[in-house]
C-alpha cells in the first residue's frame, strides 16, 4: 500500500514538473526574442564609458544615425571607466558582447589579442573610411597586423593649471618650461595659497611615459616588455620626491585620493593648482575647480623636447562575435567621419579624428573648445607618433605604479624597495 | 519554560529540541506531502541548480585552470593554489586585511550591539523609537550609499577631520591614509549593529526576571548579575550572532570597494579578500585564479564555523535539560 501511494504521488509530482518547467522555459524564451525578425530591421548594441554629459552628446549623435539609417536600431548604454571594463569583461565572457564598443589603448591588446574584436581590415570593416584620418593616429588601432580599432578622437597628454596661481608665482606654463623651472613655480604657487602646486605625479603612468619619452625611452617596447629599467623609475620617483619634499606636490593622503575622474581629482577639488592629465579634460576640470584653468605642454628636459604625442583618446571597435557586422561598421564609420557628429560631440573626447571635420570645427570653435584647438594646433608640428600598443596586462600596471608609489609617499617603503617591487610585479604581470 | 522558546527563532536553535519534534511527527504523512512539495519547489530548485549549484561546480573546475574569460580554460592542476601561498604578496596582504577586519570588527560589533540592547531592555516609553533609530543603519546594510556617506565623513576636510582638529588632533584624510583607512571601514561595520542588537534584545527579554531578582536579593551587584546570569542565559544568542557576523565579515566587500576607491585603498590598506578576488577575476582577466580564491575562502569559512561550533560546547548554555521533563 505504502509503495503504491508513493508511486502515485511521485507520478503526480512529475506531472506537476511537466507543467511548471515548460511554463518557465517559455517565459525565458519570450524574454530573449524581441530583437530578431521584422522586415530587414536590425538592432545593434553600442556601449561607451564616461559621464552623463558625454552620454547626452553621444545619444544625440546616435539619434542622428538612426534618422539617417531607419533600418538600424541602436541600443546604447554607458558606465564609468572602471565599471565599464568590469561589465564588458562579464558580457564578453557570457558570450554576449556589445556589437560596437568603446576601447582604450590600455585594453586593446587584451581584447584584440584574444579575438574578441573584429579585424576591420577585412569583411564588413572595410566600409569604414580612414582616408581623412592622420595616418599615424590611424595606425594606433593596429595590433599584430590586424586593425582591431579605429580612433574615435585625438587628445594629447597635457598639464592643466590654475593660470592665476602660476602667474602669481611668476611663471607662464603655456610658454613651456623645464622641469626645474616647473618645480620652482609649483613650490612658490603652493607656498602662496592653501592649494599645493601640483598633484603628485609619481602615481601617474602617463606622466612617467612622457618623462621617459623626453629621454628617448619608452614605457613599453613593441614586443610588449617594459621599455625602462629600475634605475629610470628610481630617478623618476626621486624627481617626484623633490616636489613632495619641497611641498610643491600634494601630501600623500591627497595623492591617494586621486582617481581618474576630474571631479574627484585633487585639482578638481581645489587641493592643488595643477595636474597632469589630457587636454580634452580641461572643461571637466574647469567645471569642478571653478577658477579659470588653462592647458600647457609638459615641462621638458634641457633640450626642450616635451615628449608629447598624438594620442588616440579612445577607440571604436566591432565585436568579432557580432551578428550585425555591417550595421556595426556603418555606425563606426558614421561616428568617425560625419561632420554633423563632429559638431554634436565637440571636443568632449578630444579632437575629431577626421581632419576635414576637425578643420571645419576649429574655424568656428569658441571658449574651451577654442583653447583646445589652439593648443593642439600649436603643438602639432612637435607631436611625435604614438607609442606601440601597450601589451596585455597594461591596465594592471597602471594600478601597480600607483600602489607602489603610495608606499613611498606615505614613507612606508624606501624608493629602492618600491622600485624593486614594481619591477618584479610588472615583469610577472607582463609575461 | 517552554514558552521561552516559541517567539524568537534565534533563541530556538536548541538543535535537540527540533530534532525531537521532527521525530514525533507521523512518518507516513510526511512522505505523502513530499512530491507536491517538490513540485511547488521546482522554481526554487531550478534556480538553486541553475544559479547556485551549477556555477559552483563550474567554478570548482575553473579553479584548476588558467581562464582569461575569453578563450577556453587551460588545466593547470593545483597551480593556482600553489601561487596563492607562494609568490603572491597581494594575496597574503588581502588575507591579512581580512583577518584583521574579522578579528576586530566582529567582537567590537557584538559588544556594542549587546551594550545597546541592554540599554534598550528597559520599560521606557520611548523605547520603540530608540529601537527603530538604532536599527535603521542596518537597513542600509551593505549599501553603496552608506559607504559613500562614510567616505565623505572621513575624508580630508570632512566632518570627522574638522571635529578632531577642533579638539587638537590633526589627522590626515582617514579614508586615504593607510594607517586609518581600515579603521574607518571597521567603524562602518560596527555602526551597522542593528541586526545582532535586535536579536540580543529578544534574547534579553527571555531571561526570567526572577533570576535577577533572586540574585539581587542574595547581594549580587550589576556586574556579577551580568557575568553570571545574563551572559550564560544569553550564550546561545551570542553564539548565533558570532557565527553570523563572522561569516558576514569574511565576505565584506561593498564598504571596502567604495571607501577604498574601488582599488584596495591607499597602498592596499583596504585590500579585502573579496575585493582582491573581484579585481583578479574581472579586471585582470584571471578567472581561474579568482575561482580558486573563492574556494579557499569557502573552505576557510567552513573551518572557522566548525571550530566555533566545536567550542560551543564549552561556553554555550542551553537550559534544555529541565525542559524535556
Amino acid at each position: 500500500m505504502g509503495r503504491t501511494t508513493e508511486r502515485r504521488t511521485r507520478g503526480r509530482g512529475v506531472a506537476a514538473l511537466a507543467v511548471v518547467v515548460p511554463l518557465l522555459l517559455t517565459g525565458v524564451a519570450a524574454c530573449g526574442s524581441d530583437s530578431g525578425g521584422g522586415g530587414g530591421d536590425v538592432t545593434i548594441t553600442f556601449v561607451w564609458w564616461g559621464s552623463d554629459g558625454r552620454a547626452n552628446l553621444t545619444k544625440k549623435a546616435v539619434e542622428l544615425f538612426q534618422r539617417k539609417n531607419p533600418k538600424i536600431k541602436v541600443q546604447t548604454s554607458f558606465s564609468a571607466y572602471a565599471a565599464y571594463w568590469e561589465k564588458l569583461a562579464t558580457q564578453t565572457a557570457g558570450g554576449k558582447p556589445p556589437d560596437v564598443l568603446n576601447v582604450d589603448s590600455r585594453y586593446l591588446a587584451e581584447y584584440g589579442g584574444r579575438n574578441v574584436l573584429a579585424d576591420l581590415n577585412s569583411g564588413a570593416g572595410k566600409a569604414i573610411s580612414l582616408a581623412d584620418v592622420n595616418p599615424e593616429l590611424a595606425a594606433t588601432g593596429v595590433y599584430q597586423g590586424k586593425r582591431y580599432a579605429v580612433p574615435w578622437a585625438q587628445n594629447t597628454p597635457a598639464m592643466i593649471y590654475d593660470a592665476a596661481a602660476f602667474m602669481a608665482a611668476g611663471a607662464d606654463p603655456a610658454k613651456g618650461m623645464t622641469w626645474d623651472q616647473f618645480a620652482d613655480a609649483a613650490r612658490k604657487a603652493g607656498a602662496a595659497g592653501t592649494a599645493r602646486g601640483v598633484t603628485d605625479f609619481g602615481i601617474l603612468d602617463t606622466t612617467l611615459e612622457i618623462w621617459l619619452r623626453q629621454q628617448g625611452k619608452q614605457f613599453y617596447t613593441p614586443e610588449g616588455k617594459l621599455g625602462f629599467t629600475g634605475d629610470d623609475l628610481r630617478r623618476y620617483w626621486e624627481l617626484a620626491g623633490k616636489f613632495r619634499d619641497t611641498k610643491a606636490a600634494s601630501p600623500a593622503d591627497v595623492t591617494a585620493s586621486y582617481n581618474t575622474s576630474p571631479e574627484q581629482a585633487p585639482l578638481g577639488k581645489k587641493l592643488t593648482s595643477s595636474e597632469f592629465a589630457y587636454d580634452n579634460l580641461l572643461p571637466a576640470y574647469q567645471k569642478a575647480n571653478g577658477k579659470p584653468l588653462n592647458v600647457a605642454p609638459y615641462p621638458s628636459g634641457a633640450d626642450g623636447d616635451t615628449g608629447q604625442y598624438r594620442r588616440p583618446s579612445m577607440f571604436l571597435s566591432v565585436s568579432a562575435r557580432s551578428q550585425q557586422q555591417e550595421a556595426a561598421a556603418k555606425l563606426v564609420d558614421f561616428l568617425v567621419n560625419d561632420p554633423e557628429v563632429g559638431k554634436i560631440v565637440g571636443t568632449d573626447r578630444g579632437l575629431a579624428p577626421n581632419l576635414k571635420v576637425r578643420a571645419q570645427l576649429a574655424a568656428t570653435a569658441t571658449g574651451n573648445d577654442k583653447t583646445l584647438y589652439d593648443y593642439e594646433a600649436a603643438l602639432e608640428p612637435k607631436l611625435g607618433a604614438a607609442p606601440p600598443v601597450p601589451p596585455k596586462g597594461a591596465g594592471a600596471i597602471q594600478k601597480l605604479l600607483q600602489r607602489t608609489y603610495e608606499e613611498v609617499a606615505f614613507g612606508r617603503m624606501s624608493v629602492d624597495d618600491a622600485v624593486n617591487r614594481f619591477m618584479t610585479e610588472a615583469q610577472k604581470g607582463l609575461s | 519554560m517552554t514558552t521561552l522558546r516559541t517567539p524568537d527563532p534565534p533563541v530556538a536553535p536548541p538543535a535537540s529540541a527540533t530534532r525531537v519534534r521532527r521525530r514525533d511527527r507521523p512518518v507516513g504523512r510526511r512522505r505523502k506531502s513530499q512530491p507536491e512539495a517538490f513540485a511547488f519547489l521546482t522554481p526554487w530548485l531550478l534556480g538553486a541548480v541553475a544559479l547556485t549549484v551549477g556555477p559552483m561546480v563550474v567554478s570548482l573546475y575553473l579553479s584548476f585552470t588558467d581562464y582569461d574569460l575569453f578563450t577556453s580554460p587551460k588545466w593547470v592542476g593545483f597551480g593556482n593554489f600553489a601561487h596563492m601561498f607562494g609568490g603572491d604578496d597581494r594575496y597574503l596582504q588581502s588575507v591579512k586585511v581580512t583577518l584583521i577586519y574579522v578579528l576586530v570588527s566582529v567582537p567590537l560589533k557584538l559588544a556594542v550591539s549587546l551594550l545597546v540592547a541592554m540599554l534598550l531592555n528597559t520599560r521606557r516609553s520611548a523605547n520603540g523609537f530608540y529601537r527603530a533609530a538604532f536599527y535603521a543603519p542596518s537597513l542600509l546594510g551593505a549599501s553603496v550609499a552608506a559607504a559613500l556617506v562614510w567616505r565623505a565623513l572621513f575624508m580630508g576636510g570632512g566632518p570627522v577631520n574638522e571635529l578632531l582638529a577642533f579638539f587638537g588632533w590633526h589627522t590626515p584624510s582617514w579614508v586615504d591614509d593607510p594607517q586609518f583607512s581600515l579603521a574607518s571601514i571597521v567603524l562602518l561595520g560596527v555602526w551597522q549593529f542593528g541586526a545582532p542588537m535586535v536579536i540580543f534584545l529578544a534574547g534579553l527579554k527571555q531571561i526570567p526576571a526572577e533570576l535577577h531578582e533572586a540574585a539581587a536579593i542574595d547581594g549580587a551587584g550589576a556586574f556579577r548579575r551580568f557575568r553570571h546570569i545574563t551572559l550564560p542565559m544569553l550564550s546561545p544568542v551570542i553564539f548565533f550572532n558570532l557565527v553570523m557576523e563572522a561569516i558576514h565579515a569574511f565576505q565584506a566587500f561593498t564598504p571596502a570597494f567604495v571607501i577604498g576607491g574601488g582599488r584596495g585603498g591607499p597602498a592596499d590598506a583596504d585590500l579585502f579578500y573579496t575585493l582582491y578576488l573581484f579585481e583578479v577575476g574581472f579586471q585582470d582577466f584571471r578567472m581561474g585564479y579568482a575561482s580558486a580564491m573563492a574556494w579557499v575562502l569557502l573552505v576557510v569559512i567552513a573551518i572557522v564555523t566548525a571550530i566555533v561550533f566545536r567550542t560551543a560546547k564549552l561556553w554555550v548554555f542551553y537550559d534544555d535539560a529541565e525542559d524535556k521533563k
